[in-house]
């Protein structure tokens, strides 16, 4: 099965559709994304080159099954295709944070959140809290807070 | 101090802002228009009107996340200084079977007006009024009653109405 994703003129997904493999081949039986393209032109009423394909195994710029990744990130509706990096990317988290292309993923502009401490994991583990790093945006930084308090 | 919105009456209008080279047909809908309402048939189902509704049901879903099914579709034609008589789309003895929304686009129109009658809660019998230009779109709720008024004395007015339920 490919997977195509539908553009809207603003760049944005508005939708996946599936189809078979066999749709896309050209005359020399080779799977190749521009006859899949013309095929949803003909039969969906859009035109060819907003269809893009994706790939259902790849997520955060890794493939599932080891594979190659491709574009990205799986599209799904509300993503953004973006061209020039050949990705699609998910809807940003908070306005301060910014692309990562080698993740395919948007990161805070002060890193990753802080690892828990053993004890923190440990109390998660025993379900007597549930710590976690929460983004607090109008501070610019990560939060330790206990879910179950 | 909280707040809870029980319902709310979303009305959704806009040009349909089709890509380059791809904008929806108007001849061939209101040809189609002028032949359903003159041989008295169904409005025919066409790639152009597929165009449309496509267009609709994603850009919504997309939007307001608002799931779209098609219920019933057909076109009007108004007479120069027309006015309808106020146009209802649900049956309020089968409210089960009727539509969500009703969306009206202009195929052909000049000098068009839609009056769309609301309660808020207290304060009844309020009405919003739209203009409909060519190629815009008008979609409110059903249970809205409306008017569409043909302003000009000079050429007929073709819309295009399309009814939804939302899941």
């Amino acid at each position: 099965m490919a997977h195509f994703a539908k553009l809207g003129s603003n760049g944005k997904v508005i939708q996946v559709l599936t189809m078979d493999n066999d749709k896309m081949l050209n005359a020399d039986g080779v799977e190749d994304e521009l006859v899949g393209q013309q095929w949803l032109e003909t039969h969906n009423n859009w035109p060819a080159q907003m269809w893009i394909q994706t790939s259902y195994n790849t997520s955060s710029n890794q493939h599932k099954n080891g594979g190659t990744p491709f574009r990205g990130n799986y599209a799904g509706i509300g993503y953004e295709w973006d061209e020039d990096n050949q990705i699609f990317w998910p809807k940003k988290p908070y306005a301060s944070w910014v692309k990562n292309t080698t993740t395919a993923g948007w990161d805070s502009p002060i890193g990753d959140a802080p690892a828990l401490t053993a004890e923190q994991e440990s109390q998660n583990t025993a379900d007597t809290h549930t710590w976690v790093y929460e983004w607090n945006e109008a501070n610019q930084s990560w939060d330790l807070t206990d879910l179950k308090a | 101090m909280q707040k809870k919105v029980l319902s709310e009456q979303a009305l959704y209008y806009g040009d349909v802002a089709m890509p380059k080279d791809w904008d929806i047909d108007r001849d061939k809908l209101s040809g189609d228009i002028l032949q359903s309402v003159i041989q008295n048939k169904d409005f025919p189902f066409s790639k152009t009107w597929d165009i449309l509704n496509t267009y609709m049901r994603d850009h919504v879903g997309l939007e307001y996340g608002v799931n779209l099914v098609n219920k019933k579709t057909w076109g009007n034609i108004y007479k120069p200084a027309e006015t309808t008589i106020p146009l209802l789309n649900i049956d309020p003895v089968d409210l089960c079977n009727s539509p969500d929304f009703t969306l009206l686009y202009g195929v052909k129109v000049k000098d068009c007006m839609v009056r769309i009658h609301y309660e808020d809660n207290r304060r009844k019998g309020r009405s919003w009024d739209i203009p409909l230009k060519n190629n815009m779109f008008i979609m409110f709720p059903s249970t809205n009653m409306y008017y569409i008024t043909n302003n000009q004395k000079d050429s007929l007015n073709f819309v295009q109405t399309i009814t939804y339920e939302y899941i």
